[in-house]
């Protein structure tokens, strides 16, 4: 290593290190100083440490509702990713295997899925219409709709880097169609699936302002959703705010740190001959 | 076991005709190998027996019943891959077994197929590895073991040896006749390799453009090919083909004359040459040589020849094995 090169390299873990520790450590330091103190919002060590006491207000904060949202948000990001992965490969597999005049079409829908902006007002007045306004299967499938087009796109490129010999030997061994799918092409799916599965979960579970829009009322309370609880037009309460983000960012954070190798994995299988 | 028999069978994609009627009889028990160059329709033809494709036209039937409309696994045959196409994400043990799994039989007797299967083809070391941990050889093996497991009235191998280096090719050759000397199973062979069809074959199907050029045994093929094309794709290194005026001058409108089949000499002959390249392959050696009007003629002769680079040669074909068409 150059004496350059291990300048450079100093200088971008410092780089790093402001952009994603710092601000880290500050919402860690906030969520552990008392009230006072926290009302100042300034990078400083906590003159009384209050991990115990502010973990313990947010939790059952009008009453228990942060547990709700995890059960709330677990339930939408654990469905919607459950329903994109078998939805985004059956897609990606019909498109890549079956080809048809209408297979532009299609590709052309999906890429308008992924640059045409939701409108929100439509979508809320086709919710009702279906009855699913206000409904968790309802948040759920407006998850689907909204990450479909990315997970066909990432799948049909990936399936088509699989033989096709594959699918024709499982029929000559009398898979049907489905079998073909589940027991021989999912599997080799596991690199994207997997990429899916963080990025998509994620996003999900960080939503914020879908759950705000089609998801009211406060049964339905999503994570990022009871940051509202600690933080109004008058008042805020600075270290209970800082404790509930630091809560909710710590189960994307975990799945990110064990995935991120898969992530990057799966994002560029098939772009060249293995 | 069973009959193979392909009647009037045709197949277009779009305008293009890419088998063009087609009516061959396979035998039972018999080792059939379709050769031809590439693109002539041999891949397809061996599709459509399979089930992969459809025909245009025309009616096959597998052991007396007619199987055209039948799915590839309904049709009792199993087929060996180029690629091997082995399900890379199970092990060997579960891709032999793939097929039994699929038709629901019980798993103490998958167990003792599979076992078996894999001790016939030596395969048992390796029943619980990944394909990606084994040799191309073995691949190949565990190809055709999945096959056999199905217990098909006819195998399909579609090109499977070239993805094999040359060792293995002739290993591979050697135990695929073997397999079929013990199973005794109808067998189509497809190959652009005229050595492959040539060592393995009961029965030579040659297609050209969609057609059948000429059937028969190999033996048949190399001493009596039907036609010009036939002539120079059997055999190695190819006939040497005289057209135009120099065949005119000896009665025909192609005339062909197999390299083993040339007498060179230093003092007299039919035709005077000059060598312009010696390949020596031990046993043999091939002479190419510049046959001034004639162009250039191949010779196989010797390989304790003491020819050299740039000398004149005279060359006579031995009368008997003279090929004229037209």
């Amino acid at each position: 290593m150059t004496a350059f090169q291990k300048r450079t390299g100093i200088i971008a873990t410092l780089f790093a290190v402001v952009i994603f520790i710092i601000p880290f450590l500050f919402i860690f330091l906030m969520s552990v100083k008392d009230k006072s103190q926290a009302s100042h919002q300034d990078f400083t060590w906590p003159e009384q440490w209050q991990l115990w006491q502010n973990f313990s207000d947010v939790i059952s904060a009008r009453n228990y509702m942060l547990l709700l949202a995890y059960f709330n948000s677990t339930v939408i990001t654990v469905g919607a990713v459950a329903l994109l992965i078998l939805f985004g490969a059956m897609v990606g597999y019909v498109l890549q295997r079956r080809q048809s005049g209408w297979n532009k079409v299609i590709f052309g829908c999906v890429l308008a899925g992924l640059i045409i902006p939701p409108a929100v007002v439509p979508t809320i007045w086709v919710l009702q219409g279906l009855h699913l306004f206000k409904t968790i299967h309802g948040m759920i499938l407006i998850q689907v709709a909204y990450g479909l087009a990315f997970s066909v796109l990432l799948y049909s490129s990936f399936i088509a880097t699989i033989p096709r010999d594959l699918d024709e030997a499982a029929r000559i061994d009398g898979a049907r169609p489905l079998q073909i799918f589940f027991r021989v092409i999912l599997p080799l799916l596991k690199p994207v699936t997997v990429t899916l599965i963080v990025v998509q979960s994620i996003a999900i579970f960080n939503d914020f302002t879908n759950p705000l829009y089609y998801l009211p009322g406060k049964q339905n309370v999503t994570v990022q959703l009871t940051l509202f609880n600690f933080q109004s037009q008058f008042q805020t309460q600075f270290n209970l705010l800082f404790m509930n983000i630091l809560l909710v960012t710590i189960p994307p954070l975990i799945v990110f740190i064990f995935f991120n190798r898969q992530i990057v994995a799966g994002m560029t299988a098939g772009a060249v001959k293995g | 076991m069973a009959e193979v028999v392909l009647t009037n069978l045709t197949k277009s994609f779009g305008s293009v005709d890419v088998i063009k009627g087609i009516t061959l009889t396979i035998k039972d028990g018999e080792f059939c190998v379709f050769v031809g160059p590439s693109g002539c329709g041999k891949s397809t033809l061996l599709r459509i027996i399979a089930g992969l494709e459809t025909s245009t036209s025309g009616t096959l039937h597998i052991g007396g019943t007619e199987v055209s409309n039948l799915e590839p696994s309904d049709r009792g045959i199993a087929m060996v891959f180029q690629s091997y196409a082995l399900y890379p994400h199970l092990s060997v043990r579960d891709n032999i077994g793939f097929g039994l799994s699929l038709a629901r039989m019980p798993k103490p007797e998958i167990a003792r197929i599979v076992e078996a299967t894999a001790a016939t083809l030596q395969l048992t070391p390796y029943l619980d590895r990944k394909p990606k941990a084994l040799s191309g050889g073995q691949r190949q093996r565990v190809a055709i073991g999945r096959s056999i497991v199905r217990n098909p009235k006819v195998f399909l191998f579609d090109e499977p040896l070239s993805n094999l280096d040359a060792a293995l090719r002739g290993q591979m050759r050697m135990e695929i006749t073997d397999l079929h000397a013990t199973l005794g199973t109808t067998m189509i062979y497809v190959t652009h390799d005229q050595v492959e069809a040539m060592t393995m074959a009961d029965k030579i199907v040659v297609l050209n453009a969609g057609r059948i050029e000429q059937t028969g045994t190999p033996m048949e093929l190399y001493n009596h090919p039907a036609t010009p094309f036939v002539a120079g794709f059997i055999g190695s290194p190819q006939m040497n083909l005289l057209i135009g005026d120099n065949a005119r001058k000896l009665g025909c409108t192609t005339y062909g004359i197999r390299p083993e089949h040339l007498i060179p000499s230093t003092t007299d002959g039919l035709w005077q040459a000059r060598i312009r390249h010696i390949e020596h392959l031990g046993a043999d050696a091939i002479l190419h040589c510049d046959a001034g009007p004639l162009g250039t003629m191949t010779v196989r002769t010797g390989g304790d020849t003491d020819l050299s680079h740039g000398a004149q040669v005279w060359l006579t074909p031995m009368p008997a094995k003279e090929h004229r068409f037209g």
